[in-house]
């Protein structure tokens, strides 16, 4: 079982659409499992017409600290905490803990053993549900104000895994969040390839050389797909020569087209679209499975 | 006021309204832009803004004293990150990727073998373009707390914070830790979207995350006419948020992006009359 995993620092330059597309076309040859790793923001199912998750778990990866009476001996928490999410209520003279910020660490209850509770949270929905394309879909969504999503990735991640070893599927494609930080790194981690998907802009570039900075912390060979390749051609050049620079190989170039748009609109994947779109991804499957 | 520019959708053009809607402000007025897309900054590059390091980020890390270190691995067991390796009989190993320098560790030694150290998670840079002053976080490749950068830079700016007529916020995709981390203390929350079903399911979110943070929300409606708008006028209407610009895709704006400028529009004056700047 291998995975391959979507990534491209910068949001909307149409990772999703392309994982979708993709994903369609490699499993008219291979048994795939779709996953949905950006959990802050899950989208992914909509692009297969998925608007409500089967099988459903909440599922708790993260503590969040409680306060009770007996803490009134400890004003001491509130500069131990490193997430600045500890003040002190001079009416009840009590340790208030403000739950957006608070990252669950239990640095403050070694402090204030009894008068603080750490307790598990139920911070995200995990399901997963069938494709009308013949292979299924995991995907989660972070309970709203809640952390933790690294965890929830690495959650949605071990899902899929049994999920295709149960129906002996040889490839989990991922789509992962926007972003380099703790929800991207958990979708990159033990990857056998990654794509990274950007647009010939400068924050498009930038951002790619971000996300491929984590990319390579793991050392987990990766390729380049140029998304709207057409709307400036001479930065396409450019992104063109950062990766013969940096021996990076372009898997393929996609021209900014309203199909993309409607793809979206109507709940489809752009080759579900237009047929011309099958010999596009097609090759684009055959290059990405030989790597 | 302080507002923020966020979205829950990536690539909506959080960033190209942020760096409009302050280069517009700063025809009369002194500005301070925060860039809190630490995980990939990008409002210099729009801005043509050429900044400089004004200050590193780093958070705590244990350091460990082996003459004092008993073995009784506590350090280990108080770790909810797993950043401490601990094999019984020897030294205790330290993970530095996974530590969000939460400190559970030094508290729990019973043997005082572990002091204070510093790691390095990212830098804060700071440049200027007339009235606008720009501070980007920036988190270094590898980490995983992009929050603790979004912080750093919110204490790195409070002293300077009144020398500003306004400061705006731009948030990063998404609405975990760093982005509710930049929300907080705004007063106004512009949620930036686009017609489609994913602009549509994402913005849903955020603003039910201003909702809970208790941050007053406006919609600027961008790309208005790519596909049928009713979708947000609907959320807009539910959730009784007003819709206060909307902006045609223009493939003058999509040129002056990809060529890394900021952008004019009639709707971004709209924007700062409705929010009163």
């Amino acid at each position: 079982m291998k995975t391959l995993t979507i990534v491209s620092g910068k949001g909307g330059v149409g990772k999703s659409s392309i994982a979708a597309s993709l994903a369609v076309m490699i499993s008219k040859q291979k048994r795939i499992v779709a996953v949905d790793c950006d959990v802050d923001a899950s989208n992914f199912p909509l692009l297969f017409g998925v608007s409500q998750l089967d099988k459903k778990e909440r599922v708790s990866t993260n503590y969040k600290a409680f306060v009770n009476n007996k803490a009134k001996n400890c004003k001491n928490i509130v500069d131990i905490c490193a997430f600045s999410a500890i003040s002190w209520n001079e009416k009840n003279e009590l340790p208030e803990i403000n739950h957006f910020l608070c990252e669950g660490c239990g640095a403050c209850k070694l402090l204030c053993k009894e008068g603080i509770t750490l307790k598990k949270v139920k911070n995200a929905v995990v399901g997963q549900s069938e494709t009308k394309y013949g292979f299924p879909i995991v995907s989660g969504q972070l309970e709203m104000g809640e952390s933790g999503s690294g965890n929830v990735v690495e959650f949605v991640k071990s899902r899929a895994r049994k999920l295709a070893e149960k129906t002996g599927a040889e490839l989990i494609i991922v789509d992962s969040s926007a972003g380099i930080g703790c929800p991207v790194i958990a979708s990159v981690r033990e990857s056998d390839f990654v794509i990274g998907v950007t647009e010939p802009t400068p924050s498009g570039l930038s951002d790619l050389k971000r996300v491929f900075e984590v990319v390579d912390h793991f050392g987990i060979p990766h390729g380049i797909i140029i998304n709207k390749h057409d709307i400036n051609p001479d930065f396409t050049r450019k992104i063109e020569q950062f990766a013969k620079e940096s021996s990076i190989p372009i898997l393929g170039k996609l021209p900014y087209d309203k199909d993309f748009v409607r793809a979206v609109v109507s709940l489809k994947p752009v080759v579900e679209i237009n047929p011309k779109y099958h010999k596009t991804f097609q090759d684009l499957s055959k290059t990405v499975l030989n790597k | 006021m302080k507002i923020a520019i966020t979205g829950g959708k990536g690539g909506t053009g959080k960033s190209t309204v942020a760096t409009a809607i302050a280069s517009e402000l700063a025809k009369t007025k002194k500005i301070l832009l925060l860039d809190m897309d630490v995980d990939c900054p990008n409002d210099d590059l729009i801005l043509g803004i050429k900044q400089k390091k004004s200050a590193d980020v780093e958070n705590m890390i244990p350091k460990f004293d082996f003459d004092k270190c008993i073995k009784c691995g506590k350090c280990s067991s108080v770790c909810r990150e797993h950043a401490i390796v601990f094999v019984p009989g020897k030294n205790p190993i330290l993970i530095p990727e996974q530590c969000t320098g939460c400190g559970a560790c030094k508290i729990a030694c019973p043997a005082g073998a572990i002091s204070k150290s510093k790691q390095k998670i990212g830098e804060i840079f700071k440049g200027k373009k007339g009235n606008i002053t720009l501070v980007s976080g920036r988190m270094k490749a590898g980490v995983e707390e992009s929050s603790l950068i979004v912080n750093a830079v919110k204490r790195h700016v409070k002293c300077m914070e009144k020398d500003f007529d306004h400061v705006l916020i731009d948030t990063a995709a998404g609405t975990h830790c760093p982005v509710i981390a930049a929300l907080m203390g705004t007063e106004i929350g512009i949620a930036v979207t686009e017609p489609t079903p994913l602009g549509a399911h994402d913005m849903d979110l955020i603003l039910e995350l201003m909702k809970e943070l208790g941050i007053s929300s406006k919609i600027v409606l961008n790309r208005s006419d790519i596909a049928d708008n009713k979708i947000i006028h609907n959320i807009a209407k539910k959730r009784n948020i007003p819709l206060i610009a909307e902006i045609p895709y223009s493939k003058e704006i999509a040129k002056n992006y990809s060529n890394g400028k900021s952008i004019e529009h009639p709707a971004i004056n709209k924007i700062i009359n409705e929010v009163s700047l």
